[in-house]
């Protein structure tokens, strides 16, 4: 067991008990794990962004490391006078010995270069526009872009799988045996009231609200397996986080989870009792 | 009578912290000192387990790892016994990841399985690609030419320098996909923009929160099968016969289950003498 490991199990007890701690009140070691669980995914996905999908799918198709010494065109001195400028940035002019972008190019696997890779280039740039008052409107561009491609792109997939297929596999196969038959007709019957129950273009009076409160008791048992899961799923996690603190309790691991929530116990106490006095002289 | 109203309507003001106290315990005690219990395969992991089992020898099986340190516990355990079965069986394994965490749980998963347990050759017998940002552009960039998505794997080398990577050029070169989901994007991506309208057989193994959503296609054969959370994890490794993680944390998730089904029907005895007696005053 290396020293890394160990702070490492240090750190995911502490953070653990943290969050578990909330279940007392509200305090200073939930909002500290809260904060830092927020700011250490952002900083990752970023990082992790940045790494795998701007460096090697843009960066490494506009100025791919094959052609910047493939000739010594003008064209291409043009062509890669900005990569240069990112680079002179990257590393201070270089004072900075920095390999994030190489004199070389980039090598990601790409022979040529990939003009139209300019569109989310720019795209890209325009986003970032938002910080600039004067030329936020810019911005809105990228996210018309993105909203359009997401929302075809969606509905081309719910058209297909989501309705046409499950339409298909709701019809009843008479071929088949009685149970089978019953099941099919139960499915139908409980997906038409409980559409039913969400149709509000007519008064709900008749025999619309008959079927359409049948199709509530349809909803509630979708419902209740859906909590059901849910509880399940929330217990599973509550079990794998037992474990870890059961594991990182070991004597390989200094007792961590024993000295941690002692630790915890007596500030919480100590907190608790500092903030009863606060409250008392306010009063 | 009175005084078994008057002590649900009590037990209904109780502080809601020895509500947790007693799940937790709940919890803890079974992991402390561990119980064995039947492990029973529904239809759902048997389907799955079916699935993957009748496939040729040496299948191209892209493997799609969307969890995280967050459902670990969950999804891990499917990883490593489907992980297990395709190495016993000789496929080869591709993986990916359209989650940045699921790069590190496939790492982790073939460090145990591939390295450690069956001595498999990266590039030869598996390979991990990675993660890409996009959700289902990234699905549809899998479905449509790979090669365009990928130029360089989770290690850094050249997709076109792999040996195994060889005729792979999209999803019509898989012979199945299997889909780790913890969410958005997911299994139900992966149906929409790749299997569904490509014809490849589809499996998943996801938390037990999107069962629902994703057993209308498991119904309709969309999806063949659905390991449901760690039940479905523990009954996945049953089948294979090679006992788990999931399996030992069984009887923790059954005990915290019967706890939670008691205090639901206190809660609900619990509101309804309370409401009657608001009634009657």
């Amino acid at each position: 067991m290396n020293n890394i490991e160990i702070i490492g199990a240090w750190i995911s007890v502490l953070f653990t008990l943290s969050i578990l701690s909330y279940l007392y009140k509200d305090n200073p070691f939930y909002k500290s794990a809260e904060h830092i669980f927020v700011g250490v995914s952002a900083g990752y996905w970023a990082s992790t962004f940045f790494w795998t999908q701007v460096y090697p799918n843009l960066f490494g198709r506009l100025w791919p490391a094959s052609q910047m010494n493939s000739n010594d065109s003008f064209l291409l001195t043009i062509w890669y006078f900005p990569y240069h400028v990112i680079r002179n940035l990257s590393t201070l002019f270089g004072l900075v010995k920095n390999d994030i972008f190489p004199l070389t190019g980039i090598e990601s696997g790409f022979e040529e270069i990939s003009f139209s890779y300019l569109i989310p280039f720019f795209l890209g740039m325009f986003m970032l526009m938002r910080l600039i008052k004067k030329l936020s409107w810019l911005a809105r561009w990228a996210i018309a872009y993105t909203v359009g491609m997401a929302a075809g792109l969606r509905f081309y997939g719910f058209l297909s799988s989501d309705i046409v297929e499950q339409i298909k596999g709701s019809t009843i196969d008479l071929s088949a045996g009685p149970i089978e038959i019953i099941n099919s007709l139960i499915l139908i019957f409980g997906t038409l009231t409980g559409l039913l129950y969400f149709f509000f273009s007519r008064k709900d009076t008749g025999l619309i609200s008959k079927f359409s409160k049948i199709g509530i008791y349809f909803l509630m048992i979708s419902f209740g397996a859906s909590f059901g899961f849910a509880v399940m799923g929330r217990i599973s996690l509550l079990i794998g986080r037992f474990n870890s603190l059961i594991e990182y309790n070991g004597k390989e691991y200094y007792y961590s989870s024993l000295w941690v929530l002692v630790f915890m116990i007596v500030t919480l106490a100590y907190w608790t009792f500092k903030n009863n006095d606060k409250q008392e002289s306010v009063n | 009578m009175e005084s078994i109203k008057n002590l649900f309507i009590n037990i209904g003001t109780i502080n809601r912290r020895w509500i947790f106290l007693i799940v937790g315990l709940s919890v803890l005690l079974p992991l402390l000192f561990p119980i064995n219990i039947p492990i029973q395969p529904t239809s759902h992991s048997q389907q799955v387990y079916n699935a993957l089992n009748s496939l040729e020898p040496n299948s191209n099986i892209l493997l799609s790892f969307e969890y995280g340190p967050s459902t670990k516990p969950e999804i891990h355990p499917m990883a490593i016994s489907v992980l297990r079965l395709l190495f016993e069986k000789g496929h080869k394994v591709y993986a990916m990841a359209l989650w940045p965490d699921g790069l590190f749980m496939s790492q982790d998963a073939f460090k145990q399985v591939a390295k450690e347990e069956y001595n498999k050759k990266y590039g030869v017998d598996y390979v991990n690609l990675g993660f890409k940002p996009g959700n289902e552009a990234v699905v549809k960039g899998v479905a449509s030419d790979i090669r365009k998505l990928y130029t360089v794997d989770s290690q850094g080398i050249l997709v076109k320098d792999i040996e195994m990577m060889e005729g792979i050029q999209n999803i019509n070169d898989f012979d199945f996909v299997f889909s780790f989901s913890a969410g958005y994007p997911g299994s139900k991506e992966w149906l929409q923009f790749a299997t569904d309208p490509n014809n490849i057989p589809l499996s998943t193994g996801c938390t037990s929160i999107q069962v629902t959503e994703i057993l209308p296609y498991v119904e309709n054969e969309q999806i063949l099968g659905v390991l449901a959370g760690m039940p479905g994890a523990a009954e996945f490794e049953n089948l294979i016969g090679k006992a788990g993680s999931a399996t030992g944390l069984m009887a923790a998730q059954s005990f915290a289950h019967i706890i939670i089904i008691l205090f639901i029907i206190l809660g609900n005895l619990t509101y309804y003498f309370t409401r009657k007696k608001g009634r009657k005053y």
